[in-house]
């Protein structure tokens, strides 16, 4: 999915060139295939050979991720929900303590600035 | 459908209003996107001023329409005491200009009620300066604000003026006082006036939050009146606020000084930034008085050609049809 997001439309050759590790030709196309059945993938033949293009952009599926996680968890015992709203409103408690430091920081730093540029 | 006289009148003007308003709604929402990218360019004053002629422009072209060429053509060129059959499309269109109409009225009323729990039970405390009075409240949760349309108040709880040093103080209190002078309450009034697009659903929502955006960073730069030094003493302020917790929710007519913390990190590095930014908008500032001239006189001209009602009218007895 990387690679089909940063290249565009790509068939399997292009695939194979662009990846970190040597994999097999087939072991390739046979990944692609399923993504395509999974729907991540859109394909159309061209010139005897696949071209494969995702359907989804890497935000969307991103968000789509993040939904079904969600949806996984709300869709368990009271107990498991409970347990995820915790961790999400804890998880966004810190993130806003970080925002909050680092603000105060830079304004810190802009007092000094204009105390020092103070006649 | 038969119906009488002055019900068709109601009916038809009704009617009217509604897919006007649709077809101008959809027109600007289709165009929200660039109006909004342009306001970035913008003088901040000038970009929420902007803002609010585009999201007023739907129910006032829709009420010129309407009480300058389809009232009138229908009081002169339609027979009087007759009843005429009224199409179900038109009733349909009528029912949904009502609905939406409704909505926002009472959306309006009930804010402007919501507003008398700030009247009763405050203290108020003289801070001098030329800063006004400002009235403390009961309540343990943060809150200042300017609360009210016609003579806002500032209000706030006595654990910000507890928290807040004294120049941070003053530096919200002027921001507050901003809102007053650009009479934002009353902005947001008729905001709360102008009707949605569709019975629940606000298609012009993205105008509106686009619009609050940029009347909280004019207030900011009006505040801030160019000096680094109360610049950086509002940014302090905003981010010992947001410490203190989020502020309750209360009525739409209520200016908080910290009404949406998504935006918190981007007021804070412009007011520490503390310099002019560019202004894309002069043209606006000449374009607008340019065009709502030229939108009168072309009006007023037009009321005064028959043909231009007999023309609506055969329009309008088309849509009862």
């Amino acid at each position: 999915m990387e690679i089909l997001w940063r290249r565009g439309e790509s068939n399997v050759h292009d695939v194979v060139a662009e990846l970190d590790r040597p994999l097999a030709y087939t072991t390739v196309m046979t990944t692609l295939d399923r993504l395509y059945k999974k729907e991540l993938l859109d394909r159309r033949k061209h010139e005897r050979a696949f071209q494969y293009v995702p359907r989804l952009s890497r935000a969307e599926w991103e968000h789509k991720r993040a939904g079904d996680f969600v949806a996984g968890f709300l869709s368990q015992p009271q107990s498991s929900r409970d347990l995820l709203v915790s961790c999400l409103v804890e998880a966004v408690g810190r993130h806003d303590e970080t925002l909050l430091d680092d603000l105060e920081k830079k304004i810190r730093n802009k007092r000094r600035e204009l105390q020092k540029g103070a006649p | 459908m038969t119906v009488p006289y002055l019900l068709r009148l109601i009916c038809l003007c009704l009617a009217a209003f509604f897919l006007i308003h649709l077809a101008a709604g959809l027109g600007v929402a289709r165009l929200a996107p660039s109006a909004v990218r342009l306001a970035l360019r913008m003088r901040a004053s000038r970009a929420s001023t902007f803002l609010l002629l585009l999201r007023l422009l739907p129910p006032a072209f829709a009420l010129v329409v309407v009480a300058g060429f389809c009232a009138p053509s229908y009081l002169w060129l339609e027979p009087p005491a007759t009843s005429e059959e009224v199409g179900w499309g038109c009733l349909a269109a009528a029912a949904f200009g009502a609905v939406v109409s409704a909505a926002a009225l009472i959306g309006a009323v009930r804010a402007l009620w919501s507003l008398r729990q700030w009247r009763g039970n405050a203290r108020e405390v003289s801070i001098g300066g030329g800063y006004g009075p400002i009235f403390i409240v009961g309540g343990s949760a943060p809150f200042l604000a300017l609360a009210g349309v016609v003579r806002p108040r500032l209000v706030a709880t006595r654990c910000v003026m507890d928290t807040l040093t004294s120049e941070e103080l003053l530096a919200a209190i002027r921001h507050e006082r901003a809102h007053q002078a650009s009479r934002d309450n009353l902005k947001r009034l008729l905001l709360l006036l102008a009707p949605d697009l569709l019975p629940a659903w606000p298609g012009l929502l993205a105008i509106e939050h686009a619009w609050a955006r940029f009347a909280e960073w004019a207030a900011d730069d009006r505040a801030a009146a160019g000096d680094p030094h109360y610049s950086v003493s509002l940014a302090a302020a905003l981010v010992r606020f947001a410490r203190m917790g989020n502020a309750p929710v209360s009525s739409p007519l209520v200016t908080s000084l910290l009404a949406d913390t998504c935006d918190l990190s981007q007021r804070v590095d412009r007011l520490l930034e503390c310099r002019p930014r560019p202004d894309a908008g002069g043209w606006f500032a000449v374009a607008w008085p340019f065009c709502t001239s030229l939108a009168v006189i072309g009006v007023a001209y037009l009321i005064r050609q028959p043909a231009a009602l007999y023309w609506v009218h055969e329009t309008l007895e088309r849509l009862v049809h």
